[in-house]
């Protein structure tokens, strides 16, 4: 026990009660003594905690303690029969005058007591908040009620006479209102023609003169028409009733917590058992340390605990399996219409449940326990004024957050999960409804080469490795040629040259890519026009070859429009000082390409070309569009691909249409790796990640 | 004197030699043949969707005849209107539930330094690198059970919420970076005179994020458009397919093939998409190169 209170600031205050502080004293003493004193000390101790109810302190509070309560059977009497003499029915204005009446009675009270103990003191300063402040708002809220109700009187009593006089004289001073506009806007047209004014500064003039306009007329309607009048009255003495009070009394609740943040707390009790006591039981430590709103917001997480998510892990409310346990079976032994696949996703759902659980727990039992810790010390708990206040202040960026991250979680965090797990099973052809753990037989069956699925795996590997390589740096090639020969001074037509050229971007590309797969076809046009020219008679479709070059080639047309953009954007932003610089300085045309244009738009285009790459090693869509990963080549690919198909489309087939899905979640997996692998050392050295500390 | 003005040099830029003119008359040459290159096969798109003498197959040397004929086919014979449909309503419903979390979760993560931000940070980045066809398997008896449970739950329901939840990460990270150039005295200063959190995101972060929540929503509407895989894995029954699930029905399946058709309804959207793309292609890249990458 420490000698003196904190409060949260750090600021020291002395000690109230006076056992207490004898108390510390002897405890202060014996830590800084040594030998036989030390055993005296205690003895005295003892003797202190054994005779406490003797303590002259602790009798004095006793006393203070059964006088409070008969004050406050009292004024429970005295505020019932001070009810019945309050006139008004407005419920706020009444709760707000027995507030008023209780507080000047509290001070009267408490005010004798302030010396003897910190309770006292903070009841009796947050009863002097009250008493100073609160007649303010009441009078406040009182005027306006009467001005609200006298308005809402006089518009049902509305003299028809007054009401048509008042419209006709509006209409009649409305007239020279625009009059007066009309007129001040011929002076600015005349300003405009003169070239006094521009045509910009015209419109502007012109709005805000049409602003006035209505401003003035607005103004007039609501002085000369009589119904108007009070409705706009009655609109204002209702938010001055109702918003505006809200504000005067957060005020006083902002007053009420500043005392309460400098008025220390002083126990008596053991509280340190609070946090282990209540860490199963969300909000029992909140009830514990008198903070009673907190403790319904915890409350909802010991609900969520104990009613949703541990009966579902136990499998309770599952659609088919047995909560967490689900994973292990796997439905083995369940009936026949159940799915593994259903046990493991529930089962993984079960595991994420259990997660937010302790999430919740963890929170809980750090709140509690620094509430624990801060009252020993002497800083009060929270009240809800301020726990609400610190919610929306420092617990906002996880509120708004929360409903992402939620859907996040289930829509695809689980989803992936169940893929990493499935690549552990043998879910395959035979094994569709139920399956079994299978450990790493699919990850070794990709590693073997001279199995069917290794051999296809490694061929299609290397081939999705060309693909990318190729295609990519062949569109990056041919997009930056342009964009550097277009960007060229003496070209002319620069405007529908780039035009031109970004149009394979903005086309969709799935239509492109059908459209070409069409003209490639044994008949389309394009062959007949290669057949003409070479004398060949080809089919680009059925030979892997002839497919995998003109998918490159393909993927070239397409992807180059982007580039093309990409480059130009920065070629242009480039300035043509450096260039005559260089030239100065005796550079060759060379040298100002490979010295300046190269690294200026290598750096600033670098991360997005490090996209593209990514970006084809997974276009399942150019692959799978235009040939469908075909022609089929069985001696090293099997029934399951097909020569072009790189690994995503690979996936597609092996999940589609060959319900392998265990080795298609394998290749997921493998898939997955390398691309977080190589958009992490790209994003390492990014903008955004590197900010950020 | 005639003879004199001709071997007068009038200009700014030094006067080309020879193989200054054989380079320009090479880099004409590239910029007119890449231009063909371009052109033909989109003219191709286009003679083919009006020539009425085309029949199910595309074919070279069969004469041009001007009609409407695909056209009406496309809308009359196939579900393409039904298509059209359904893609604007699996993209707009995309934008919007995108453009709902995006907002919060890039505020969040660009103004406030809270507890778990860099982790998440972190984890939202390495979520965001997995493609979303990763979860496949799992989507389907997801799916099979929410259907089960919420009979009103359709597979066009589930496209939009794998669109949308994939969306997050990705946009949060582009909104962050351009929320991060914006400088934080408006926030504070709005915070001084009184607003709270809600309504410095209302007041000051809409609006000044407004240039960049319209690409994100740009973008999100555009990706479902795009995509062919997840509407035909999700998407069974042509009645709700997209337009790319749709057209490819038209040139791959043996009794729908009508390529000329298909010619036609790719025309019809190719036209939207390139006056788009052309007029906003500044604001579509800026999107693409703030935040996330750079």
């Amino acid at each position: 026990m420490e000698l003196k209170l904190y409060d949260y600031i750090g600021n020291s205050y002395k000690r109230k009660n006076q056992y207490l502080h004898e108390l510390a004293t002897i405890e202060d003493e014996i830590a800084h003594t040594k030998g036989a004193e030390k055993s005296s000390l205690k003895k005295r101790l003892k003797e202190l905690q054994a005779n406490k109810a003797n303590h002259p302190y602790i009798q004095k509070l006793q006393k203070y303690e059964e006088a409070e309560k008969q004050f406050l059977e009292k004024l429970k009497q005295e505020e019932a029969s001070f009810e019945q003499t309050l006139k008004t029915n407005n419920a706020r204005d009444k709760k707000l005058h027995i507030q008023y009446f209780k507080a000047a009675k509290e001070v009267d009270f408490y005010q004798p007591f302030v010396d003897l103990c910190y309770d006292a003191e903070l009841k009796y300063r947050k009863a002097v908040v009250i008493d100073e402040q609160m007649k303010e708002v009441i009078d406040h809220l009182e005027r306006n009620l009467k001005e609200l109700s006298d308005a809402k009187e006089a518009l049902e009593k509305l003299d028809s006479t007054k009401e048509s006089e008042g419209k006709k004289a509006f209409s009649e001073k409305k007239k020279d209102i625009e009059i007066e506009y009309t007129k001040n806007l011929n002076s600015l047209k005349k300003k405009k023609e003169d070239g006094v004014i521009s045509a910009k500064a015209l419109e502007n003039e012109k709005i805000q003169l049409v602003s006035k306009k209505k401003k003035d007329i607005d103004l007039l309607e609501s002085t000369l028409i009589p119904s108007k009048y009070y409705k706009e009255l009655i609109e204002s003495k209702t938010y001055e009733t109702t918003k505006a009070i809200k504000h005067k009394l957060a005020v006083i609740d902002d007053n009420e917590s500043n005392v309460l943040r400098t008025t220390p707390i002083e126990i008596d009790k053991n509280i340190k058992w609070y946090p282990v006591a209540s860490c199963l039981i969300p909000g029992f430590g909140q009830y514990l340390n008198g903070q009673t709103t907190k403790m319904i917001l915890f409350l909802i997480g010991t609900f969520f605990i104990y009613f949703m998510a541990l009966p579902y892990t136990l499998g309770f409310g599952n659609y088919q399996a047995d909560g967490l346990m689900s994973i292990f079976t796997l439905a083995d032994g369940a009936p026949k219409i159940h799915k593994s696949i259903i046990y493991m996703i529930e089962g993984i759902i079960s595991l994420f449940l259990i997660l937010i659980s302790f999430a919740i727990l963890l929170v809980n039992y750090k709140d509690v326990k620094t509430v624990s810790r801060n009252t020993i010390k002497g800083i009060r708990p929270r009240n809800w004024f301020e726990t609400k206040r610190n919610i929306f202040e420092d617990g906002f960026p996880y509120l708004v957050s929360l409903p992402a991250f939620l859907v996040l979680l289930f829509i695809v965090i689980v989803p992936i999960t169940t893929t990493i797990l499935l690549s552990f099973t043998n879910m395959d052809p035979k094994h569709q409804s139920k399956f079994q753990w299978a450990g790493f037989v699919n990850y070794l069956g990709l590693t073997e080469s001279d199995g069917m699925i290794g051999r296809a795996f490694w061929a299609i590997l290397g081939w999705t490795l060309i693909w990318t390589l190729v295609a990519t740096s062949l569109a990056i090639l041919i997009g930056f040629g342009l964009a550097l020969i277009t960007n060229n001074e003496r070209i002319v037509g620069k405007g529908f040259f780039r035009g031109v050229f970004i149009l394979p971007w903005a086309i969709p590309a799935f239509i492109t890519i059908m459209f070409f797969s069409i003209m490639f076809a044994r008949q389309g046009i394009l062959t007949q026009i290669l057949n003409n020219i070479t004398g060949l008679s080809l089919d680009i479709k059925n030979n892997s070859f002839q497919t995998r070059l003109t998918l490159i080639g393909l993927q070239g047309w397409l992807g180059s429009a982007y580039v093309f953009l990409l480059s130009t954007g920065v070629l242009q932003a480039i300035s043509a000082d450096l260039y005559e610089a260089a030239q100065i300085d005796g550079a060759t045309a060379w040298q100002r390409l490979t010295k300046i244009t190269l690294p200026i738009v290598l750096f600033q285009t670098a991360p997005l070309l490090i996209g593209q790459y990514t970006f084809n090693f997974n276009n399942f869509s150019i692959i799978y569009l235009f040939n469908s990963g075909g022609p089929f080549n069985p001696s090293v690919y099997g029934n399951l691909a097909g020569s072009t198909d790189i690994l995503i489309s690979y996936v597609y087939k092996l999940t589609m249409d060959n319900q392998q899905q265990a080795v298609g979640a394998a290749v997921t997996v493998l898939i997955s790796l390398a691309l977080m692998v190589f958009t992490f050392i790209g994003f390492k050295n990014s903008k955004a990640f590197k900010e950020d500390k | 004197m005639k003879k004199k003005s001709n071997n007068l040099y009038l200009g700014d830029r030094q006067p080309l030699n020879t193989m200054g003119k054989i380079g320009l008359g090479l880099s004409y040459m590239v910029l007119i043949l890449w231009t063909i290159a371009i052109l033909w096969p989109i003219y191709q798109m286009v003679m083919s969707a009006f020539n009425g003498m085309q029949q199910e197959y595309i074919i070279m040397n069969k004469g041009f005849e001007f009609s409407f004929d695909h056209f009406t086919f496309l809308f009359e014979e196939t579900l393409y209107p039904k298509w059209m449909l359904n893609t604007i309503f699996i993209s707009i419903s995309t934008a919007i539930i995108t453009l709902l979390f995006v907002s919060f979760t890039g505020f969040a993560y660009s103004r406030y330094r809270f507890k778990g931000r860099k982790a998440s940070l972190m984890a939202i980045m390495i979520i965001q690198t997995i493609p979303s066809f990763a979860g496949l398997t799992a989507y389907f008896t997801m799916y099979s059970i929410i259907s089960d449970v919420l009979p009103f739950f359709n597979r066009q329901m589930m496209l939009i919420l794998i669109y949308s939840a994939g969306g997050i990460a990705g946009n949060t990270f582009i909104l962050k970076g351009y929320l991060d150039s914006i400088s934080m005295e408006l926030d504070d200063a709005a915070k001084i005179d009184g607003c709270s959190n809600l309504k410095v995101y209302k007041l000051i972060i809409l609006p000044i994020a407004r240039p960049m929540l319209a690409i994100i929503a740009l973008w999100s509407f555009l990706g479902p458009f795009m995509d062919y895989l997840l509407p035909k894995v999700i998407l069974t029954n042509p009645e709700a397919y997209t337009l790319a699930a749709g057209l490819f029905t038209l040139i791959a399946d043996k009794e729908n093939m009508n390529q000329p058709a298909f010619a036609a309804g790719g025309l019809l959207i190719a036209i939207p998409t390139v006056i788009l793309f052309t007029v906003l292609q500044k604001q579509l890249i800026s999107g693409l190169s703030s935040g996330a990458v750079k």
